[in-house]
């Protein structure tokens, strides 16, 4: 058996890291690139959102590289993101693929864990006693790792806009995650977090720039991953902006295990209670969440909101029409981003570059 | 304060322009890239060199537009801005009191909403190039009329046909349509400019406060057909500065004055004479295969671009 798994942010790291330590064999996807993106559009629905086709690109190419087991976190309807681990299966069947599909339930009810006690059925079988009982540390250290990239990445999005030597914050970052990514043990991991942390820190920093405050709201995947956003956090970053998120894979997770209510969840359901003003229902996805958050920014006074979302994305686009309106009545300019499969790099640069330099007119700087 | 040069390479076509100790318009260009934007540059400059007699000197040079970027390495720019902003500057100084810009150009199309001056909110077409000029053009040639004559002929017409305005792709189907079963081609010439209006207003003006004076410019602003449409769907008339077709120009040198050089990085005008030329090949170091280009300049490599992991341009500088 050989797992492999969407290479999506900082999730080959901590999904890696689980199979890992369970001395479970696997297979990382080769990192997003433009064949990712290639096979996975050529073997979708032509109207199907982008992330779909690149996580389906990376379960084609760790087929190819030799796994035979996927592991794919699902979620729910409404949006199609709900049936993206349904319909990817029956593509993948259909281009005559061989593997084993593990959907990690997005809720935990007793009809998911009746599903993915049938899915594991087979694949316990082939797993020795040792996997088996390596397993649950195995899960410790893909959450503890989950939780270092993401410190990690917090501190990069801090220390971005004040970089003197451009692109710096970014190599340092990735060269963070790699230690991160090298740790076997819990000691070596708590060392690479640490060095790592200080390698950012102690970049050449210019500490008197004051940068905006702009907070990326939307669409999860597209939000996560700089190959689907096309490196928004990093432009924004490098344009001098302090740029803030409330999508991890930890909130989505806390959520999924209904820890929400208890702590670090629980911004977002602050999120979704302010957006009742504008929505009286749950749309879906991050509808709702993008909304609120877009309201509750503008309160804290951040300086603007960037809101990502798919083309064709049904919650996202319903809530692209709501954010004008929010953008109005809480004076906070909102800056909606539609991704899809053609290079724009240069367009999202050339947006991004005028909204920040809008946010400098406003604030009076220029 | 001396004369500034400001370029804006768009998709479709290249502007040029020259703007003298108070601001005033010396020399413009406009010319069509033909899919070769160096070219266009470099002809773009001889037109306005031709325009001030053969000699200018010049202080200091701004570019805008989507291939800004091509033309600052090429022409030696002080200042690269994106064409939002640019756009804007020129239009506050134009008309301080100017609340909304409609700008539709070859492949892009943008809403600057103003504020006392300032700019408060935008909008761009993204992934979707339709409601923009290429595709009057192409309907154009299909039509076999010309361009120029295309506003003017839609405002002939008794009885606009109508056009779906969801997409200009899909429009095409309902216009062919409309033209075989019998329609004249003046309403199928204004059906379009109501359609792609439409189109516009409801994709980039989205949720936009239009107010007015509304200035409209970019390249589509010289068709009185779309001019028509439009205030007849906004209800008001529309601003039309004198230069509507050069205004990101003017917009780019105006910024690139504000910035006081003490010295400008400017090749000269007889980078007209020498050859100019790119060269792209595939990276194939990783996956993500990249297209990288070089510009020569007599044969020389002068710049380098296209690599994401930028190991090209690092080459370069050591």
């Amino acid at each position: 058996m050989k797992v492999t798994f969407p290479h999506l942010g900082s999730m080959h790291i901590f999904c890696k890291a689980i199979a890992e330590t369970a001395g479970i064999p696997y297979i990382v996807p080769p990192e997003t690139s433009r064949k990712t993106l290639t096979l996975g559009a050529l073997h979708s629905n032509e109207c199907i959102c982008l992330p779909f086709k690149m996580i389906l690109g990376n379960f084609i190419e760790a087929l190819q590289k030799g796994a035979d087991t996927i592991v794919m976190v699902g979620s729910g309807p409404p949006c199609r993101l709900g049936l993206y681990d349904l319909v990817q299966k029956v593509i993948l069947e259909d281009m005559g693929l061989h593997y084993r599909w593990l959907t990690i339930p997005p809720r935990l009810t007793w009809r998911a864990i009746w599903k993915n006690h049938e899915e594991t059925k087979e694949l316990r079988k082939e797993l020795s006693a040792k996997n088996i009982f390596l397993f649950p540390y195995g899960l410790w250290m893909g959450w503890k790792k989950m939780m270092a990239c993401e410190a990690l990445e917090k501190l990069a999005m801090k220390v971005r806009p004040r970089e003197i030597s451009k692109g710096e914050t970014q190599r340092r970052w990735r060269q963070a995650l790699s230690w991160v990514d090298g740790a076997k043990t819990p000691k070596t991991l708590e060392g690479a977090v640490k060095k790592g942390k200080t390698l950012l820190q102690e970049m050449e920093q210019d500490h008197s720039r004051i940068p905006f405050k702009v907070a990326i709201v939307g669409e999860l995947y597209t939000v996560m991953d700089p190959h689907i956003n096309r490196g928004v956090e990093q432009k924004l970053g490098e344009l001098g902006v302090e740029v803030t998120r409330t999508s991890w894979f930890s909130t989505h997770i806390l959520r999924s295990v209904r820890q929400n209510k208890a702590n670090q969840a629980s911004e977002r359901i602050r999120f979704f209670e302010a957006s009742k003003a504008y929505l009286d229902y749950d749309v879906g996805a991050e509808c709702n969440v993008s909304i609120g958050e877009a309201i509750l920014r503008s309160k804290e006074g951040y300086d603007g909101v960037v809101h990502l979302m798919p083309f064709a994305c049904m919650p996202e686009t319903t809530a692209s029409g709501i954010l004008n309106k929010v953008g109005k009545d809480w004076d906070i300019p909102i800056l909606t981003l539609i991704l899809d499969e053609q290079e724009i790099e240069g367009r999202i640069q050339t947006l991004l570059e005028a909204f920040v330099e809008m946010l400098e007119w406003k604030k009076g700087v220029a | 304060m001396g004369n500034y040069l400001g370029i804006d390479v768009g998709s479709i076509t290249t502007k040029s322009v020259i703007l003298g100790q108070d601001d005033q318009v010396l020399a413009k260009s406009y010319i069509r890239n033909s899919g070769r934007p160096i070219e266009a540059i470099q002809k773009g400059l001889e037109e306005v060199l031709a325009q001030v007699g053969g000699s200018i000197s010049i202080h200091g040079v701004g570019t805008t537009g989507s291939a800004r970027h091509l033309a600052a390495y090429l022409v030696g720019a002080d200042l690269i801005k994106n064409e939002i902003t640019a756009h804007a500057i020129a239009v506050v100084d134009f008309l301080p009191e100017a609340k909304t810009i409609i700008e539709i150009g070859g492949q892009d199309s943008k809403i600057i909403v103003l504020r006392n001056g300032v700019v408060v909110d935008f909008g761009m077409n993204t992934v979707c190039a339709a409601g923009t000029g290429s595709f009057l053009d192409q309907q154009a040639t299909r039509l076999g009329i010309s361009i120029e004559a295309f506003g003017d002929l839609a405002l002939q017409a008794d009885h606009p046909v109508r056009i779906a305005g969801r997409c200009t792709v899909f429009a095409e189907t309902d216009m062919i349509h409309k033209q075989q079963i019998g329609h004249s081609v003046e309403d199928i010439v204004a059906g379009l400019c109501d359609s792609l209006v439409k189109n516009y207003l409801n994709n980039v003006g989205r949720g936009k406060e239009m107010l007015s004076p509304i200035v409209f410019q970019g390249g589509v602003a010289a068709n009185r057909g779309i001019q028509k449409a439009l205030e007849r769907e906004l209800e008001v008339s529309l601003v039309i500065p004198k230069h509507f077709d050069v205004m990101g120009a003017i917009g780019a040198a105006k910024l690139v004055k504000r910035a006081n050089l003490f010295k400008t990085q400017f090749r000269g005008f007889d980078l007209t004479q020498k050859s100019c030329s790119t060269r792209g090949f595939e990276c194939s170091e990783c996956e993500n295969q990249c297209e990288v280009i070089e510009l020569l300049m007599n044969h020389h490599v002068v710049a380098c671009w296209g690599d994401l992991c930028e190991r090209y341009r690092h080459r370069e500088k050591a």
